[in-house]
């Protein structure tokens, strides 16, 4: 590869962080890191435009020794499955900046450089083959993040920057423990294309599945260990909701499908039936806690776990249509629960509160708003036509093939997320004008809409002709299955 | 012993005898200096240091073992000894601006750590009981004269008292231990006593022995159950000495275990369920302890025995990965902990003591890089990546795992979750509070490249961590 084009996606936000330090004028900061990470995402085009979806391997590989002593390597490549999450990261990364652009009035320069720092920091946990490398984007993450919520955040901010730091971080090190005995059982290398190549025996699997357990289910979250993410929405900065909801949440999950699934097949499959049952309990649990919410942040923070078990049922059903169906959907969840959370930005930026008892008729003062609002939440409960609609299909059927009483449990919380998100649209957009009442209401700018518009096409489309998206991870999928049914045993 | 054998020893211990030398040279000297010349003497012992660096290297490229073999100069000393130059060099740097507002830049202080220096070095080269005791004293004396430098101060004077006694102590039990072994072996010389020994090698009084030595060691790293003295000591000295003796001292003390531990006698004592115990007990208590610190030398006394905590599970782990891994964490160490005490150190001026952390609110505000350099050194002292403190803990773990002590390792990485707490306590003081006054940093160019210095080995060391690796992993087999 003549173009290290993963390594250019990976460090253009992290040069245009360091840059950024030396600038003293607050718009000039913003139009650069606009510009640094619409750079990213045209890059990211390009990759996309060059892979190869007929394959599985890894692709646009680089491999440099890092750490020859210990076998570390500095290796990245793309499969379809992080090509996709690739191109979400840097889809938000922009809409991030505009988010921010008048949210954000002190120490913009600060805010910037950590958001870029942040966006090279997922793009490389995305990116990176081996063990050690996604070991220090990963837990590198809680630097930026941390500081995002802590100086940004709203009132309650220390305390949900230090719980969020705290929870990942415990979770992160057990992982640390499981990596280093992966790399002594794995023949002393972190290349994830070696380890998963490996047969570890079932009692190591199983010890190892429970320590990266902890750290994903931690980052997913799964319940009970979710508590961290309710404080830490509500508190963040937009722009920290939308990373935090549309990618962090995500790499949990990916961590699932990159380590768990193909290095540990028999101890995902032997304890396919726990993890069916978490997801199950936070897609029910989530949905009940989103319904008695008065926070329009915290109602879509809850909604997250809630669909965020959606996502883990569908891996851990283990056939083709839940697995694709949960990846899809974690694509799904970035862009829709992104924009419901940009939208709850777009609008606290305006009336300064986030309770839904303060809003009502909201339609009449801005009608554009609500539209796009309303297309969110519909998106959201999985309305036909839009994106989720796919995606929760394809994990339903698989889950359903999968355990029925689970399946159940799946659709309850569809049924769930309906009433809440409908009786949150209800109460914000129809019925008398509270609000508007007191307040002069603007709809939304072009800068708004140029933040908010993409996030809606890609709601469209994904529903209306969403082979695109799934040609991409399909190849992938496929092997994984094999890795985890040739090894595993088939379930 | 013959003209040549006299030679031999004299080339092996030269940066020693010019460190000495140069020590005495300038005591003569600072009786001449007048007063507002300081700043040569700082020079001067810089001068000291770097000449005998010069030495280290030049004579690095094979063992020499000197004095019938109480001392050697062998890669492992050379690994330590340019780890204590290069606390040295940077508390000279530091000692500057520091010295003139406290009002204790005399030359003796110069001279002290100097003559600390070189015992640093003995011990790292020390292969005989005695020899090692002979570098320990001269390390310590030095440091209890220094700890109580701030003559005017009761907390000085309180802590140099304290530290002279129950320094006095484990002395005292460590040449007891050594007693024991001269009596049951009839050598005091490390690689001699392991082929002494004929009949069991878990004779009850050979155990006694090593454990009396071991808890001599022990308290000089500042280790529990021998820790009571670490944050007084560091809270009362002068700012300038607590970063000294948190990195120097500390580390020879390691080096000496390192050598101890390394001999067959007492790696076949079943010792390190001890020293695992004791790793794991010093890092709970540091830890824990720290949580509730509001001084900022005391928080980092307890976060010092932290890491001892975590150094010696990698003494625990043993083998050649277990003592490459102390050695580097030592290494990183040094830079991050002189990193955050130069900061410290910086802020003592005019009225602000720059002990209270609660003081610090609001400090990113007004002075945004050096707020920035603080969050780096936290974050590398709990051990987030990509700095340095991650690869020193991910290092020592690496060895813990090598050797089977999963659970051992489990409990570290636990215990310095708790510790990342109080560290990013700090940061969010700094980030997230308003200021309540108007900062102003004594920040000389001396600091300035402190700071500069140790913040390129905080993040360098972190992303490049092979070539320190490489070094470590050599010194390590001796050789």
């Amino acid at each position: 590869m003549a173009v290290p084009l993963l390594s250019l996606i990976v460090f253009t936000p992290a040069v245009g962080a360091a840059a950024l330090m030396f600038i003293r004028n607050d718009d000039v900061v913003r139009w650069m890191a606009l510009a640094v990470t619409i750079l990213d995402f045209a890059l990211c085009i390009a990759m996309l435009g060059g892979f190869d979806t007929s394959t599985h391997e890894m692709q646009f590989t680089e491999t440099h020794p890092w750490v020859p002593a210990l076998g570390i390597t500095y290796a990245l490549g793309v499969d379809g499955i992080s090509a996709l999450f690739v191109f979400l990261t840097a889809l938000l990364g922009w809409i991030c900046v505009l988010a921010s652009w008048v949210a954000i009035d002190r120490k913009v320069k600060e805010f910037m450089v950590s958001l870029l720092a942040m966006q090279a920091l997922m793009l490389g946990v995305f990116c990176a083959l081996d063990l050690f490398l996604f070991y220090v984007f990963w837990e590198a993450m809680l630097i930026p993040m941390y500081v995002i919520i802590g100086v940004w955040g709203g009132d309650g901010r220390v305390y949900a920057a230090f719980k969020f730091f705290l929870y990942t971080l415990a979770g992160s090190l057990m992982f640390l423990i499981g990596v280093i005995v992966l790399y002594f059982h794995g023949g002393e290398t972190f290349d994830i294309r070696t380890l998963m190549a490996q047969h570890l025996p079932f009692q190591v699997q199983s010890w190892l599945f429970f320590a990266f357990l902890i750290a994903f289910a931690v980052k997913v979250p799964m319940v009970p260990v979710h508590t961290w993410l309710p404080d830490a929405h509500v508190q963040a900065p937009t722009a920290g909701s939308i990373i935090l909801a549309a990618v962090l949440l995500k790499m949990g999950a990916y961590g699932f499908l990159r380590f768990s699934l193909p290095m540990l097949p028999e101890a995902t499959v032997h304890y396919s039936t726990l993890m069916l049952v978490l997801s199950a309990v936070a897609i029910v649990y989530g949905g009940l806690l989103a319904l008695a919410q008065d926070d329009l942040k915290k109602l879509v923070a809850y909604s997250s776990i809630s669909h965020m078990g959606l996502v883990t049922l569908g891996i851990f059903t283990l056939n083709l249509r839940g697995l694709e169906g949960g990846i899809l959907q974690m694509f799904n969840h970035g862009v829709t629960t992104g924009a419901l959370f940009l939208s709850v930005g777009l609008i606290y930026e305006r009336t300064h509160t986030r309770s839904i008892a303060d809003y009502g008729g909201l339609m009449k003062a801005a009608p554009v708003y609500t539209a796009f609002l309303a297309l969110f939440a519909l998106s959201s409960m999985a309305l036909p036509g839009t994106n989720s609609f796919v995606g929760e299909l394809l994990v339903l059927s698989g889950a359903f093939a999968a355990n029925l009483a689970v399946g159940a449990a799946a659709v309850l919380g569809a049924l769930l997320g309906a009433a809440y998100l409908l009786g949150m649209y209800r109460k914000v957009a129809l019925g008398p004008a509270s609000i508007g009442m007191r307040f002069k209401i603007r709809d939304v700018n072009a800068r708004e809409m140029a933040a908010i518009l993409p996030l809606a096409v890609f709601v469209l489309w994904i529903g209306l002709y969403p082979k695109p998206f799934l040609e991409i991870i399909d190849a992938s999928v496929k092997h994984l299955l094999t890795q985890v049914q040739g090894k595993g045993g088939a379930q | 012993m013959t003209a040549a054998a006299l030679f031999q020893s004299i080339l092996a211990s030269l940066p020693e005898i010019v460190v000495v030398t140069g020590a005495c040279i300038l005591l003569i000297l600072g009786q001449l200096v007048r007063k507002g010349q300081q700043h040569f003497l700082v020079w001067a012992s810089v001068a000291v240091v770097l000449i005998a660096a010069l030495g280290t290297l030049m004579l690095a490229g094979e063992v020499r073992p000197a004095y019938s073999g109480m001392f050697v100069a062998d890669r492992f000393a050379v690994f330590f000894k340019v780890v204590f130059y290069l606390v040295t060099v940077l508390t000279f740097l530091l000692s500057r601006k520091y010295a003139e507002i406290e009002g204790i830049g005399s030359s003796e202080y110069f001279v002290l750590l100097l003559l600390a220096l070189s015992g640093m070095m003995i011990m790292a080269s020390a292969t005989d009981l005695l020899s090692i005791y002979v570098g320990l004293e001269l390390t310590v004396l030095c440091t209890y004269v220094l700890t109580g430098f701030l003559r005017q101060q009761q907390r000085s004077n309180e802590a140099a008292l304290k530290y002279v006694i129950l320094g006095g102590v484990s002395t005292g039990i460590f040449l007891y231990g050594v007693s024991l072994i001269y009596g049951l072996t009839g050598t005091t010389q490390l690689d001699r006593m392991a082929a002494a020994v004929t009949g069991d090698q878990l004779d009850p009084g050979l155990l006694l022995a090593v454990v009396f030595i071991v808890a001599g060691l022990v308290f000089k790293v500042g280790a529990v159950p021998f820790h009571m003295w670490v944050p007084d000591v560091y809270e009362g000295a002068p700012t300038t000495i607590t970063a000294f003796m948190s990195v120097g001292p500390k580390a020879a003390g390691f080096a000496v275990i390192l050598r101890v531990f390394l001999n067959p006698l007492v790696a076949a004592s079943n010792v390190w369920i001890i020293v695992a115990v004791i790793a794991a007990v010093t890092m709970a208590l540091g830890s824990f302890v720290a949580l509730v610190q509001d001084n900022f030398k005391r928080l980092l006394a307890y976060s010092s025995i932290a890491h001892a905590g975590f150094a010696m599970f990698g003494v625990a782990a043993g083998g050649a990965d277990g003592v490459a891994s102390v050695m580097l964490y030592l290494l990183i160490y040094a830079f991050m902990n002189l990193g955050i005490f130069g900061i410290v150190i910086m802020m003592r001026n005019g009225d602000f003591s720059g002990e209270v952390i609660e003081h610090y609110a609001g400090f990113a505000k007004s002075h945004r890089g050096l707020a920035l350099l603080m969050l780096l050194y936290l974050f590398s002292l709990a051990g987030i990546p990509p700095t340095a403190g991650f690869f020193a803990k991910f290092y020592v773990l690496v060895a813990l795992v090598e050797r089977g002590f999963v659970m051992l390792a489990v409990i570290a990485v636990l215990l310095s979750a708790v510790a990342a707490y109080f560290y990013i306590r700090i940061v969010m003081v700094i980030y997230m509070r308003e200021p309540e006054g108007a900062f102003d940093p004594a920040l000389t160019p001396a600091v300035r490249a402190t700071l500069a210095f140790t913040a390129a080995g905080t993040i360098g060391i972190g992303l490049f961590p092979a070539w320190f690796l490489r070094l470590a992993q050599h010194a390590a087999i001796g050789g």
